[in-house]
C-alpha cells in the first residue's frame, strides 16, 4: 500500500510538471492525497513515509522558487506548504494508530474475558490469554504468571517455549526490551505480566500494556473466584453426595440391624420359653430335665453375651470405653485354648496354631478372650467353605514395645472399596456366600474399640476371594 | 528483585577508563599517520597529493579501528583486524592518487573487512554484520538512496545550475570505488553499526538514531573534501541528516548494516555525478 502511494506522489509530480502548473499552491494540495491514503491505511510509518516523500517532491518546484524570490511571504508559504504532507501524514497517522490500538485493545479485552469465563482449566484459558495479550500488544513474547493462591503459581506463555531468562538478551542484531507489569485487581497481586519485544517498546505499547494488565488483573481475579467457587460447589456437592451415601448405609445398616437383632435375640428367647415351658408344664425325666436346663444355660449365655457386646459397644461409641481389669494374660494359653475350642466345634476348617518367644501380656483377660473370639469367629463365618484358619502371636517385629496377634483366613475376603468402613458397627459387608452368616456386624467394631481401650491398634489386609489378615496389637 | 539488582544495561562496560585509553591511541596513530603524510606532501622530492591520500586512509582506518574497539568493548583481538583493514585503506586511497585506475584497490577493503569479521561472527552481529531479516530491505535501502540521489540532481540542477551530465567515467568510477571501499563502507561500520547499534540498546531509536546521524553529520563537515559554499555545505547537511536517518531506520528495521550502506553508495554514485 505504501509503494502504491509513493507511485501516487510521484505521478502527481510529474503530471503537474507536464502541465507546468507545479507552483501553483492550490495544487500543492493534491499531494495531501497519497499521503491521506497512505496514513489511513498504515498509519504513522505510512503516514510520515508518504508525507515525506511528497515534501521532497514538492521542494523541487518550491526550493528554485525561493531561490528566485527571496525569504518573501510567498515563499514562506511554499516552505509551510512543504512541511504540511509530513505533518499531515504524522498527524493522521498516529490518530489511525491510537484508535486502531483501543479497538485492538477493546478486542482484545472481549476476547480475554470470553477465554476466561471458559470451563476449561485455568492453565488452558491463560495460554489462550497469553496468545491474545501477545497480539494485542504486538509483541514478540509474552509470558502470565499467576498466583494461585494455595499451591504453586499458574504460568502461561507465546509461544509457548517462551521462558524469561533472567537477564534480557542482549545478544543479536536487535535489541530486546522486557516489561515486567505486576497483577493487580486492588485486593493484593494477583499475578505478572511480562513482555518481551525485539526493537523499542513504544510508549503507546506501554500504555496499552499498562491498561491491559489492570483489565488481565481483574479479569483474572474474576476467574479465580469463579474457579475458586466453582471448586468449592464440587466438593460440597461431593460432601452432600458422602454424607447422602453414608445416611443410606446408616439407614440401611439399621434396617439391617434390627431385622438381625431381632433375629438374633428371638432365637435364644423362643429356645429359653420353649424349654421353660416343658419343664414347667410336663413332667420331664430328670435326665432330659438336666438336658433341657443345659440347653437354658447356653441360650441364656448366648443371650448375655449379645447384650454385653450391645452395651459395651454402647460404651465405646458413648466415649466411656469398657472397664478393664488388667492382670497378667497368658496369650499363648489363652489362643490355644480358643484354638482347640473352635476346632471341635467347626471340623471343616483346618486351625493353625504358630507362637513365638511370646512376653508376658498386661491386659483385660475377658477383652483379650473376646477380641481373639471374635476374630475367629469372623474368620470361620466368612470362610463358609472351609480352609485353613492360622493363628499367630508373638512380639511385633515393627513396634517391639508391643504384643500382636494376628488371625488369618482363606475365605471370600473384603473388597478394598470396604476396607475403611469394615471397623464400624453395624456394618457388614454384601456377599452372596455369606448372606445367611448370623452376626450384627459389631464384632470388628468392638475388637476395634477393645484394642484403643489397652492403648493398641488393630489392622486388616485383605483380597477379595483369597482371604483375610486381621493383626491386633496390644502394649506389653 | 532480579530486576533491581541486575544493571539495566548488560553490555555496558565494566571499565570504561580502559576503552578511553584505546580510544586516544587510535586517534593518537591515526593523528600521526596523518601528520606524516601531511608533512611528506610538502616535502618537494614525493609526489604530491601521496600525503593526503596517506592521511585520508588513515582517518577512514581509524573510524574502522574505533568501530572494531567499540564492538570488542576494548577487549583483546580487535586491533588485529583494525591494523589490516588500515593498511589496506592507505594502500587503497595511494593507490588510487597514483592513478585513477589504482582505485579499483579500494573494492578490496570489503572484502578484507568481511575475511576478518568472519572470525568473530556473534559479535559482529550485534553491530548488523549480517544479512537483511527480509530480502527486500536490500531494495529499499538501493531505492532510498537513489531516490535522495536523483532529488539531489534535480534539486541542483533546477537551484544552483548544476549540468547533470556523465562525468569522466575513470574519474567517477574512482570515486564510486572510494565511496565503497571507504566512505560508505566506515561511515555504516561506526556510526550505524557500532554507534548506533550501542545507544539504541541503551536508548530507544530517535536519540540514539539522532545522536549517531549528528556525528556522521560532524563528520562530512569536518571533511575537507566537503565543498566550503554556504548552500552547499547547507545542502549537504540536509541530504546527509535524511540518509543518516534512514540508515538507522534501515538497520533497525533489516538488522543489518547492507541496506544502510547501500542506501549510502547509491545516493553517493548520483553525488558523484555532480562534484567529479
Amino acid at each position: 500500500m505504501i509503494w502504491a502511494a509513493l507511485g501516487l506522489v510521484a505521478l502527481i509530480a510529474i503530471a503537474l510538471r507536464a502541465v507546468g502548473v507545479e507552483q501553483m499552491p492550490a495544487l500543492q494540495n493534491v499531494y495531501l492525497v497519497p499521503v491521506l491514503w497512505a496514513a489511513l491505511t498504515r498509519g504513522t510509518l505510512g503516514g510520515v513515509l508518504a508525507g515525506l516523500v511528497a515534501g521532497l517532491v514538492q521542494s523541487l518546484s518550491i526550493f528554485p522558487f525561493i531561490e528566485l524570490v527571496g525569504l518573501s511571504w510567498p515563499a514562506l508559504g511554499g516552505l509551510l506548504a512543504l512541511s504540511t504532507p509530513l505533518t499531515l501524514g504524522l498527524t493522521v497517522g498516529r490518530l489511525v494508530d491510537r484508535d486502531r490500538g483501543r479497538g485492538a485493545q477493546l478486542d482484545a479485552l472481549l476476547s480475554i474475558q470470553r477465554s476466561l469465563a471458559d470451563s476449561a482449566l485455568l492453565t488452558e484459558r491463560l495460554a489462550t490469554v497469553a496468545e491474545l495479550t501477545r497480539s494485542a500488544l504486538e509483541v514478540d513474547r509474552v509470558r502470565l504468571v499467576l498466583e494461585t493462591g494455595h499451591d504453586a503459581s499458574v504460568a502461561a506463555s507465546a509461544p509457548q517455549s517462551y521462558r524469561p531468562a533472567e537477564r534480557v538478551p542482549s545478544a543479536g542484531a536487535t535489541p530486546c526490551r522486557r516489561l515486567v507489569l505486576g497483577l493487580d485487581a486492588g485486593q493484593g497481586p494477583v499475578g505478572a505480566l511480562i513482555i518481551e519485544r525485539d526493537g523499542d517498546l513504544p510508549t503507546a505499547t506501554r500504555g496499552l500494556a499498562d491498561a491491559l494488565a489492570l483489565h488481565l488483573s481483574l479479569a483474572l481475579e474474576n476467574a479465580r473466584l469463579t474457579e475458586r467457587q466453582r471448586h468449592f460447589a464440587q466438593e460440597l456437592e461431593e460432601k452432600i453426595a458422602g454424607a447422602t451415601r453414608r445416611l443410606r448405609e446408616l439407614d440401611q445398616a439399621k434396617n439391617e440391624f434390627l431385622s438381625i437383632a431381632s433375629h438374633e435375640l428371638r432365637t435364644p428367647l423362643t429356645a429359653l420359653q420353649g424349654f421353660s415351658e416343658l419343664l414347667l408344664t410336663r413332667d420331664v425325666p430328670p435326665e432330659r430335665a438336666r438336658r433341657y436346663l443345659g440347653h437354658l444355660h447356653t441360650e441364656s449365655q448366648r443371650l448375655g453375651r449379645i447384650v454385653g457386646d450391645l452395651l459395651d459397644l454402647s460404651r465405646i461409641e458413648s466415649g466411656r470405653g469398657p472397664t478393664l481389669e488388667r492382670v497378667s494374660v497368658d496369650l499363648g494359653a489363652m489362643i490355644e485354648a480358643n484354638v482347640e475350642i473352635f476346632a471341635s466345634q467347626h471340623p471343616r476348617h483346618q486351625f493353625e496354631w504358630k507362637g513365638r518367644k511370646l512376653p508376658a501380656l498386661c491386659a483385660d483377660r475377658d477383652a483379650v478372650d473376646r477380641m481373639l473370639k471374635n476374630l475367629l469367629s469372623n474368620a470361620i463365618k466368612y470362610s463358609p467353605r472351609g480352609g485353613r484358619v492360622r493363628v499367630e502371636a508373638g512380639p511385633a517385629a515393627d513396634k517391639p514395645e508391643m504384643v500382636e496377634f494376628t488371625v488369618e483366613d482363606d475365605g471370600v475376603g473384603i473388597p478394598a472399596e470396604a476396607l475403611p468402613r469394615i471397623f464400624d458397627a453395624y456394618v457388614r459387608i454384601a456377599n452372596p456366600e455369606t448372606a445367611a452368616a448370623p452376626g450384627l456386624g459389631l464384632g470388628l467394631s468392638l475388637v476395634r474399640g477393645l484394642a484403643h481401650a489397652h492403648g493398641g491398634s488393630v489392622e486388616v489386609e485383605s483380597l477379595p476371594g483369597k482371604g483375610s489378615r486381621f493383626r491386633v496389637l496390644l502394649p506389653r | 528483585m532480579n530486576l533491581l539488582i541486575h544493571r539495566l544495561d548488560a553490555e555496558r562496560t565494566t571499565n570504561p577508563s580502559a576503552i578511553g585509553g584505546q580510544l586516544l591511541l587510535v586517534a593518537a596513530i591515526a593523528a600521526a599517520v596523518g601528520g606524516l603524510g601531511l608533512a611528506l606532501d610538502s616535502a618537494t622530492s614525493v609526489r604530491r597529493g601521496l600525503g593526503h591520500a596517506c592521511a585520508s586512509g588513515a582517518a577512514h582506518g581509524c573510524f574502522l579501528a574505533v568501530g572494531w574497539l567499540l564492538a570488542f568493548q576494548g577487549r583483546a583481538g580487535w586491533w588485529g583486524p583494525a591494523l589490516r583493514e588500515s593498511v589496506a585503506l592507505i594502500v587503497a586511497s595511494v593507490a588510487a592518487r597514483l592513478s585513477p585506475a589504482g582505485a579499483v584497490a579500494y573494492l578490496l577493503v570489503p572484502l578484507v573487512v568481511a575475511r576478518d569479521a568472519a572470525f568473530w561472527p556473534e559479535r559482529l552481529d550485534r553491530i548488523g554484520w549480517r544479512w537483511p531479516r527480509e530480502r527486500r530491505a536490500t531494495l529499499v535501502g538501493a531505492a532510498s538512496g537513489a531516490f535522495l540521489g536523483l532529488h539531489l540532481l534535480f534539486a541542483a540542477s533546477l537551484m544552483l545550475g548544476y549540468h547533470v551530465e556523465v562525468p569522466n567515467p575513470r574519474r567517477y568510477l574512482a570515486a564510486v570505488a572510494y565511496d565503497v571501499g571507504a566512505n560508505a563502507l566506515t561511515v555504516e561500520w561506526l556510526f550505524r553499526g557500532v554507534i548506533f547499534s550501542m545507544l539504541w540498546r541503551r536508548w530507544s531509536f530517535w536519540p540514539a538514531a539522532v545522536v549517531s546521524t549528528g556525528l556522521s553529520l560532524l563528520r562530512y563537515l569536518l571533511d575537507p573534501a566537503l565543498p566550503q559554499t554556504a548552500e552547499l555545505i547547507a545542502g549537504a547537511m540536509f541530504y546527509m541528516l535524511l540518509l543518516g536517518l534512514g540508515s538507522c531506520a534501515l538497520r533497525a528495521w533489516s538488522g543489518s548494516l547492507l541496506p544502510g550502506y547501500l542506501a549510502t553508495v547509491t545516493f553517493f554514485a548520483a553525488y558523484r555525478i555532480l562534484l567529479v
